[in-house]
């Protein structure tokens, strides 16, 4: 199983428990504090919008640290959009995050990046 | 030396499957340097064209024919070269392509080609090849014909990957396809891999997908999101690691290459009734219309 980029063992089945991803995510040692805000822009059909999300203390946003720090480029591989929103919608509650994994759900290629 | 893998793609006509199954071969090859044979099980013979940058390669069939029988055939007249950097004189991993072919339309039996090809590949030492490291079949249908299922059936095809989308029809087909997997895991040894979702852009697909997995047993390993570029491609008969390595599309299918050779989640599936299937698709809302009272009524009633 594949989330987020990281490899579990099989033997630990297709239900990955959330707590072993976060656990993976911590293991993985990125340093969030020099990170403030994360950028991001989108693009549907031709429209395009500019996002900043800035709540350093949820899951969504080390995941997307994690990612901008690992990431060849610039861009969003979806699957890992979908797994951080699917993620964090399970594990953080406010307003700005679910909002951000609102838009993550949908069809729209990302780019992101950090400040 | 690594054991050779024997990996297949499956899924409906029309999906994707040729298409993905190049990209993420050459993103193998191409960036982490593994040498591959294609074995195209599909009478269109299309599994290889964007490796050869051909329209299509001779069939292991058509040589046959014109030489009078497969045993006057010699293996290099039937198995290609990759061209560009898919060549053994570049820098990574090569490919090497061959098509089985089947017979004209409407004649004969499609899966006799798949099962001659397989036979002549193995009686000419294809699979011995040195440096060797993954055989792919790219393999038409549902398997409801049992010539396709010819690589599951006699342990050629040892990790099935099933190329789907959020349709219906698409998930029938994987569902099918997972059936024929568990009709011959005990005695052929293969075992599903995971869905690749080629994505169509539909409505809740990544989700669908999921669940569509996890109900199978096993994981959605990809969303492969559309992209125009994939086509631009094509039509230079390329795949897109080749003809744009730094594009967004390139980085999807390198990181599908780089989840399958690490993927050590292979399972026998647990294939789901047609009742059950149909609740997925409604409980994920893609037929948000089809409550019973909306049944046969138009979009305007």
């Amino acid at each position: 199983m594949f989330i987020l980029g990281f490899a579990f063992p099989a033997d630990m089945g297709n239900k990955i428990p959330d707590e072993a991803v976060v656990a993976k995510l911590n293991d993985a040692g990125v340093d969030t504090s020099s990170i403030n805000e994360i950028k991001m822009s989108t693009e549907y059909h031709g429209q395009t919008e500019e996002l900043s999300y800035t709540n350093k203390d949820t899951f969504m946003f080390k995941a997307l640290a994690h990612y901008v720090s690992t990431a060849e480029t610039d861009y969003m591989i979806y699957t890992n959009r979908y797994q951080i929103s699917e993620l964090s919608k399970r594990i953080d509650s406010d307003d700005e995050t679910m909002a951000l994994c609102e838009k993550f759900d949908s069809m729209a290629h990302f780019k992101i990046s950090a400040a | 030396m690594a054991a050779l893998r024997q990996i297949a793609f499956y899924g409906k006509g029309g999906i994707g499957k040729s298409t993905t199954s190049q990209n993420t071969l050459a993103s193998m090859a191409h960036y982490f340097d593994k040498n591959i044979m294609i074995v195209g099980c599909d009478p269109k013979a299309d599994s290889t064209r964007l490796i050869l940058h051909e329209k299509a390669q001779n069939t292991i069939l058509q040589l046959a024919a014109e030489m009078g029988t497969v045993e006057d055939l010699e293996l290099e007249d039937a198995l290609k070269p990759g061209a560009g950097i898919f060549s053994a004189d570049t820098s990574g991993g090569w490919i090497n392509c061959t098509e089985s072919g089947g017979p004209e339309p409407g004649v004969g039996c499609a899966g006799r080609g798949v099962i001659t090809a397989i036979n002549f590949l193995e009686e000419e030492g294809a699979y011995e090849e040195e440096g060797l490291d993954f055989v792919s079949y790219d393999v038409l249908g549902d398997v409801v014909c049992g010539g396709f299922a010819m690589p599951i059936r006699e342990g050629k095809a040892q990790e099935i990957y099933i190329v789907m989308s959020g349709e219906m029809m698409a998930m029938y087909a994987a569902n099918n396809i997972s059936k024929g997997i568990l009709k011959y895991a005990n005695t052929g040894g293969v075992r599903l891999a995971g869905l690749i979702c080629n994505a169509r852009m539909t409505d809740f697909e990544y989700d669908l997908a999921c669940a569509l997995a996890e109900d199978l047993g096993t994981h959605m390993i990809h969303f492969v999101p559309r992209n125009n570029i994939v086509q631009r491609a094509e039509i230079r008969r390329m795949t897109v690691v080749e003809y744009s390595p730094q594009a967004d599309q390139a980085l999807e299918y390198k990181e599908l290459a780089r989840k399958i050779i690490a993927n050590d989640y292979k399972i026998i599936p647990t294939p789901l009734e047609m009742d059950d299937l149909e609740e997925l698709i409604m409980k994920f809302g893609l037929d948000l219309e089809a409550d019973e009272d909306n049944i046969g009524k138009s979009e305007a009633e």
